[in-house]
């Protein structure tokens, strides 16, 4: 069943807080969707990642679906896994919206800063140069209204950062940063991102723009309060269960056993993952398959979080650093 | 004269790939006679992972893909489970196929619908809209009632594998990244309603692919007989095999084996080498077995074009995937293998129809009907009263090998462990396989072969390019070489330019 672009925006109703959007780009957004159908324009780009974040939406139920949302509500004007165009094709269409303004500009994959930026390059240039996700967000940055910077590796470096970070990889707000540019990025952390993380947002932002909400609150490292508010220790149904997990796959608490739920920031233990339908809740968690929450969604994962387990003797010490390593 | 096709990006795929291709004229026809295509994104897991708690492994070499997160899950666990002499419960190897399995038909169904077929459909008037425009329309595409039925298909084909990742999430904790994989088993319990609940979700994906997704791949074939001869590649198929049905490595729904040189024969894991000579990696560990592999990248290294390797076994090029685990199958004589293949190619086929680019979306098609098919029976044999995890000690000093498949083709993970800890540890993708460069005896990887004698109609709308490429269902950064003896260089360069 398909929701009308009423009911989601209303979805996001609970929204309250102060995002920043640019005035300039405002203006150019609303009339893009007056003129579009309504649906604002995304681009959509990769940098180093796995594209689970990608899949991840595609899993979209719980707001609407990602039919819904490609057909009616966005127009993704660039996405490398899903657009029928490829090559110079592709790229047209990009730099067409870059210089048409007004879009939302959605970054998935962390970005190599290392060896000038060529540990990832993602199209060629009229003049057969490569352009690497370094280049690409420089000049996709300026025109945007909004940054979404969707999954770890994108807000953080995530696991493409991992030590020893063979190729200086940053996540988007580093990297902007790192080139001397002001724009603010909305965080949508999760290794990978849940996807109504992602398309709540999205709808918080439809919403500011149809001027029918409130922007979304972040929190200290950019996150929507909203999604990323509570610990996920505190809304554990296991401390409602009132026993402690001895191993793997036994009913209770696991926090001895390496869980970050105490540091992890989330709403997975209400939202839960892989929903069947709208407005329910999904079939299951980490925790929820007795495994140790490994805080993905942090910014100092995975380094920070890891080793993920905590089993005494079974992992052969336990002297582990911060970094998990000897 | 020559010209050259550059298509950078080349897109749904994932990952980042760029090929550059050659056409000239070869007896009439305007062919691919000469390419190169390069893999443009590197990240050194094997590097990060070095030091590390080799039960994280599983975890973290999950997120080296987010399409096929589960074989990587697999893999490691199998890796490790080799190293620490784990024996696994029924329970755990079951539920872990259970999550492979669903996650199987999310990727072969997301690949045909989303990935693959916009390469064959004229989406004019059916679907008019950003992302699906700008577009290549070329006069061979299937166009009308076919195209918006095909279409129709394709968005509820976006639902279909939605609820396979559900089903999966049911034992997988959740989807992407399962965190119920770890070596010993599986941390997700086995309870009744569950098991009810990923049953019902299956007869829905079974239907799906016998009434939709099969019809709608021989529909594309029946529109596109010449690709029954296109793509052919190098004809050697090797497949490491899946689905244990017990704990002895030896009995898979999908067989370990190869087919080298025209005859089947087994697979001997110490037979594969990687070379190095074209890619980004310093050239000491050329020709190495990954058991004793090295990642130490070189940027600039000469003549190197890829960021992949280039994994050969006994020195032969091969090719990984659904078309090499089908095909295996029917050599071994898997009575359910042939029926499959026989209900497509009739009796006593030849199967030498099947090393094309139709013949790779028909095995993978028919493989994912074996699947969701044995997967019921899966079910039956889970025990509620049993475990499906059992703990087991990190040794000091241990070295293991995982050997499974991901949805498009063999993935191999090997480990040492010194002083508890990681000390090397070594992955070969399926791409790599697929879309390797040139090896240090200059022999080409499979996709650079299938792609040389690709007929292209208009070098403005290259789509043949495309279908070839798309068939092997590459994933991860991957990179092509490939040269026709005898070819001059190209003389004139022209882009690819938006037709619409």
């Amino acid at each position: 069943m398909k929701i009308t672009r009423r009911d989601f925006l209303k979805a996001s109703a609970a929204i309250t807080g102060a995002l920043t959007l640019k005035a300039s780009g405002l203006m150019q957004l609303q009339q893009a969707m007056a003129g579009g159908g309504g649906a604002p324009p995304v681009i959509w780009l990769q940098g180093q990642g796995c594209t689970g974040c990608s899949v991840s939406l595609l899993n979209s139920v719980y707001y609407t679906t990602i039919d819904d949302l490609l057909i009616n509500k966005l127009d993704v004007k660039y996405h490398p896994t899903v657009m029928a165009a490829a090559g110079e094709m592709a790229v047209e269409a990009a730099e067409d919206a870059r210089d048409a303004g007004g879009y939302v500009l959605v970054i998935e994959g962390a970005v190599p800063l290392g060896e000038n930026g060529h540990y990832c390059h993602v199209w060629e240039d009229e003049g057969g140069n490569p352009v690497t996700m370094q280049q690409a967000v420089q000049t996709f940055a300026p025109n945007a209204i909004a940054i979404l910077a969707i999954g770890t590796c994108a807000c953080y470096g995530g696991m493409s950062a991992g030590e020893p970070n063979p190729t200086e990889a940053m996540g988007v707000d580093d990297t902007l940063a790192y080139l001397g540019l002001e724009a603010t990025v909305i965080n949508i952390p999760g290794c990978p991102a849940h996807p109504d993380w992602i398309v709540g947002t999205v709808a918080a932002l439809l919403a500011v723009l149809a001027g029918e909400g409130e922007m979304p609150e972040l929190d200290e490292y950019g996150r929507p309060k909203d999604f990323y508010g509570s610990c996920v220790h505190d809304k554990c149904p296991n401390r409602a269960f009132g026993r402690t997990a001895r191993t793997l796959g036994e009913a209770g608490c696991l926090a001895g056993l390496g869980c970050r739920g105490q540091q992890t920031h989330a709403d997975c233990p209400i939202r839960q993952w892989n929903s069947a339908a709208q407005s329910e809740m999904g079939v299951n968690w980490c925790v929820g398959s007795r495994n140790p929450c490994q805080g993905c969604t942090e910014p100092d994962f995975p380094d920070g979080m890891s080793p993920f387990y905590n089993l005494g003797g079974r992992t052969g010490d336990k002297q582990h650093n911060r970094n998990g390593k000897v | 004269m020559a010209s050259i096709i550059k298509i950078d990006p080349l897109t749904r795929i994932e990952g980042h790939l760029a090929i550059k291709a050659t056409v000239d004229d070869v007896d009439g026809e305007q062919q691919v006679v000469d390419a190169r295509s390069s893999g443009t994104m590197f990240r050194g897991f094997e590097m990060i992972l070095k030091g590390r708690d080799p039960l994280d492994a599983p975890h973290y070499t999950q997120r080296i893909c987010g399409v096929c997160p589960i074989s990587h899950g697999m893999a490691s666990c199998l890796n490790l489970e080799s190293a620490l002499g784990a024996d696994v419960p029924a329970n755990g190897r079951i539920l872990r196929n259970l999550v492979l399995g669903a996650n199987f038909l999310m990727s072969h169904v997301l690949h045909f619908y989303h990935l693959a077929a916009l390469d064959f459909i004229n989406t004019s008037g059916v679907i008019d809209i950003a992302p699906w425009v700008p577009r290549y329309v070329t006069g061979d595409m299937v166009a009308g009632s076919t195209a918006s039925a095909l279409v129709g298909h394709y968005v509820q084909a976006l639902a279909i594998r939605r609820k396979a990742h559900q089903m999966a999430a049911i034992f997988g904790g959740k989807l992407p990244c399962a965190p119920s994989f770890v070596p010993g088993g599986c941390t997700e319990v086995v309870a009744q309603d569950k098991i009810d609940n990923f049953r019902e979700l299956l007869a829905e994906q079974r239907t799906f692919i016998d009434e939709t997704y099969i019809p709608d791949v021989l529909t594309v074939a029946g529109a596109f007989p010449a690709y029954f001869s296109i793509g052919v590649g190098c004809g050697n198929l090797l497949a490491y095999g899946v689905f244990d049905m017990d704990n002895s490595d030896e009995n898979k729904l999908l067989y370990r084996g190869r087919y080298t040189d025209g005859d089947a024969a087994e697979v001997d894991p110490e037979k594969i080498m990687e070379y190095l000579k074209y890619s980004r990696y310093d050239d000491a560990g050329s020709g190495l077995n990954p058991a004793d592999g090295v990642t130490q990248p070189q940027l600039n290294k000469e003549n190197a074009y890829s960021w992949l390797k280039a994994p050969r076994y006994n020195n032969i090029v091969h090719e990984v995937g659904p078309l090499a685990r089908m095909a295996v199958n029917y050599l071994s004589n898997d009575p359910t293998t042939i029926g499959l293949i026989e209900s497509v190619l009739g009796a006593n086929p030849d199967i030498s129809v099947l090393f094309s680019v139709l013949g790779r979306h028909a095995a993978r098609a028919l493989e994912a009907k074996l699947v969701v098919d044995a997967m019921e029976g899966w079910l039956d044999e889970l025990d509620v009263n049993a475990p499906a995890y059992v703990e087991s000690d990190i040794p000091k000093t241990a070295s293991g090998i995982g050997l499974t498949e991901a949805p498009r083709g063999a993935l191999g993970h090997w480990i040492d462990i010194s002083n508890h800890r990681i000390d090397r540890y070594q992955v070969i993708t399926p791409t790599n396989w697929n879309a390797s460069p040139k090896d240090d005896l200059e022999q080409m990887g499979p996709i650079e072969q299938a792609l040389v004698g690709t007929p292209v109609t208009d070098i403005g709308q290259p789509v043949e390019i495309l279908r070839v490429v798309h068939s092997f269902d590459p994933c991860l950064a991957c990179s092509v070489h490939m040269v026709r003896p005898g070819k001059t260089e190209p003389e004139m360069v022209v882009y690819t330019r938006p037709s619409i």
